[in-house]
């Protein structure tokens, strides 16, 4: 008994490690004041990978969203939140990359001749504002956190296409149990994930420096 | 959204906290210093504003043909009245009812992967859109029973099913169980078995039916002394067999919500005691009722039931919720009516990496419900041996914890759990290793079966009366590419006990 005690202890004080299996990626980014805004520069270059990149020739859109925080080192209040959404399809009879991009300058629509083209312009962080001057004092340090999702799913979708898991085969004599109980099956479980490709990324930390 | 926008900042901030040596802190930049950027091996022409407001969403096409590939056993019909776009349908190029179709095709459930791609069609702004689709095993093992106790000296069986038969979309299920009887007096032993057939969509509509048909041959147990001990002696069985049907339709009012409707018709036969009794620990002798017509009877009954699930991820839940209300009426030899309700809801933590769930099931039946459709204790109490296709297998008393009540009853026309459970997530996988994620959790709740005229007439203080109890449960939850694995405490106590 005092054995299991031991093991379950062990087992809750390991879940943090265990859990922590998508902490952010260290990327360096370029910070740059302007006006009354900072602006970040940066490439996401990992987010597509060779299989998303030939599906950009499909003429099925493909949709980045990009969610960039800065907050105070050690503070988990941010002091800055910018939200981006590029989509781009290619259109068969033009033979062009149609992207529209949504940012804090409003939606711009745009067309490309080129793949690598339209594939840079939807990864590209270029001089985006991410917080107001005034809220990052000098010298104190700061982060910024940014998750990207690439052809993210809905909630509801992610629901609809996993609800037949839950669904049974017809009224049975076990209808009880669905009201009470909890099931357990033995099948070809397929599993689509929330987005085709997720990036978490974290910037080294930097300050403003005084005048 | 506000909300799990923080939730999301705050797991970012706290794994930068704990990330392993940070760099140092780099000034920022007073000016920009613009850098020209170039695309290698292909020319970078500049980019050409559009400035048509209608053309944000691209040049309208028309859905010249939709072409079905990679599907060998499923019918390509089937796939065809999933997809929320035909044939004729003029749509603009950044529709988002293209990336949508690759996830209604997937929520059929007979589809490892979906891929969708667009192909020139005859003449200029005519496509031909191409769904290919890589078919999975449908063939499904539901439950797997097996067991031993003091009853049942060992149980045996399964449920087994194929959700796309002939690939037609219909699913057939089936199950059996064997059970040996053991030292109780009138006990024997005890099969069951189980035919079902579901459409959840009738040619392509929001329309479904289901049917299935049930016969079991067993012994019920009933106590005759005691309160709580598991003695053979302190019970006596009685046999009885049941064969009936169900026959019913659904009709599915969102994507995530399902409405039903249905028929039951079952005869019951069965061999009563005489004036059946329990000895109380007293001295005296009380009547048991055992809810049954004593030879052939009939119960006939019309049901209906609403089921809303938008958890994300039922096998591992960490978000969303389930609501689940089914009543039934039953006329003739039988008159009653039953409420049953199911309540769940996931609140997520940490972005998700944990979270806390609350689940809430409950019934009432009214009238003279035959013994079979009452509450049965191991619905509502998971520390217990469940029933299966039916059939009760044991005849172990519940842990008493909280000193209320020690012979609560078997059966009770009043029962519920309330269950509050955390989850921690032990991993996710990506699904290569063929393992998508796994959760650690514990719950604890409380149970309660009533047979109400207990309640009503009871000799003693209120809290001393009340049949409810506590019971807890951990283990570990699995959710892999060939199935759904529940390790926990309950359910090994659940074969043994």
């Amino acid at each position: 008994m005092k054995k299991l005690v031991i093991v379950a202890l062990v087992m809750c004080l390991a879940l943090p490690a265990l859990a922590d299996d998508d902490a952010p990626e260290l990327q360096r980014m370029k910070f740059v004041e302007r006006g009354d805004n900072l602006f970040v520069t940066t490439v996401l270059t990992k987010l597509f990978d060779s299989a998303s990149y030939e599906a950009l020739d499909t003429g099925i859109p493909s949709t980045v969203v990009i969610r960039l925080w800065v907050f105070p080192k050690d503070s988990t209040e941010p002091v800055g939140f910018q939200l981006l959404q590029r989509t781009v399809w290619y259109d068969l009879w033009d033979e062009v990359y149609m992207l529209r991009l949504d940012d804090p300058a409003g939606r711009r629509t745009l067309k490309v001749k080129y793949r690598a083209e339209a594939l840079k312009l939807v990864t590209a962080i270029d001089d985006i504002p991410c917080a107001r001057l005034a809220d990052l004092p000098y010298e104190a340090v700061y982060n910024l956190g940014m998750e990207v999702e690439l052809n993210p799913v809905s909630k509801e979708t992610l629901a609809e296409v996993r609800r037949w898991l839950s669904q049974g085969t017809g009224g049975g004599l076990d209808r009880g149990g669905s009201f009470f109980g909890s099931f357990v099956s033995v099948f070809v479980n397929p599993k689509i994930a929330e987005a085709d490709r997720v990036l978490r990324l974290r910037s080294q930390p930097f300050f403003r420096p005084k005048p | 959204m506000r909300a799990s926008l923080v939730v999301a900042v705050v797991a970012l901030a706290t794994r930068v906290a704990v990330a392993d040596e940070p760099p140092a802190p780099t000034a920022t930049e007073p000016e920009p210093a613009p850098a020209p950027t170039a695309v290698p091996d292909e020319p970078e022409p500049q980019p050409e504003a559009i400035h048509n407001e209608e053309e944000d969403a691209g040049p309208l096409i028309l859905v010249e043909q939709i072409d079905i590939t990679g599907n060998t056993a499923t019918q390509s019909e089937l796939i065809r009245r999933a997809l929320p776009i035909e044939p004729g349908d003029l749509i603009r190029a950044g529709d988002p009812r293209l990336r949508d179709a690759r996830f209604k095709v997937l929520a059929l459930g007979y589809f490892l992967d979906v891929q969708l791609a667009m192909h020139k069609g005859s003449a200029r702004g005519q496509v031909v859109i191409e769904v290919k689709v890589i078919e999975r095993g449908t063939f499904t093992l539901n439950r797997l029973w097996f067991g031993t106790n003091t009853l049942t000296p060992a149980w045996l069986g399964a449920d087994v099913g194929d959700r796309n038969l002939f690939g037609l979309g219909i699913s057939i299920g089936g199950g059996f169980i064997y059970a040996g009887h053991g030292d109780i007096d009138g006990s024997r032993n005890q099969l069951a078995t189980e035919l079902r057939v579901s459409d959840g969509s009738l040619f392509g509509t929001q329309f479904g039916a289901f049917g299935s048909v049930t016969f079991v041959q067993g012994s019920d147990p009933y106590r005759v002394a005691g309160t709580s001990a598991d003695d053979a002696v302190d019970f006596k069985a009685f046999p009885y067999r049941r064969f009936g049907g169900r026959l019913g339709i659904t009709y599915d009012l969102t994507t995530l919500t399902r409405i039903s409707a249905g028929l039951r018709l079952e005869q019951i036969t069965t061999t009563l005691p005489v004036a059946p009794t329990q000895l109380l620990p007293d001295g005296r002798t009380a009547t048991v009722d055992l809810h049954l017509r004593p030879g052939e009877s009939y119960v006939s009954s019309i049901g209906a039931s609403i089921d809303r699930d938008t958890r994300p991820d039922p096998i591992l839940p960490h978000s969303g919720g389930r609501i689940t209300v089914a009543g039934e009426i039953g006329a003739g030899e039988y008159t009653f009516a039953t409420l049953f309700a199911g309540y769940e809801h996931w609140w997520p933590l940490r972005n998700e990496r944990h979270t806390i769930g609350l689940r809430l099931a409950g019934g009432v039946v009214i009238g003279d419900a035959p013994r079979f459709d009452r509450i049965y204790i191991s619905d509502v109490d998971h520390m217990l041996t469940p029933r299966a296709l039916g059939l009760v297998l044991s005849t172990a008393a519940p842990l008493g914890i909280l000193g209320t009540r020690g012979d609560k009853p078997s059966y009770g026309d009043l029962g519920g759990s309330a269950t509050l459970e955390y989850a921690a997530r032990l991993f996710r996988g990506s699904g290569k290793d063929r393992v998508y994620g796994g959760d650690l959790f514990v719950g604890a709740g409380l149970w309660g079966l009533a047979e109400t005229s207990d309640l009503q007439a009871r000799d003693t203080r209120l809290w001393k009366a009340l049949p409810v109890d506590v019971y807890v449960d951990a283990g570990v939850r699995i959710d892999t590419e060939i199935g759904v694995f529940e390790l926990t405490v309950s359910n090994a106590l659940g074969r043994l006990r």
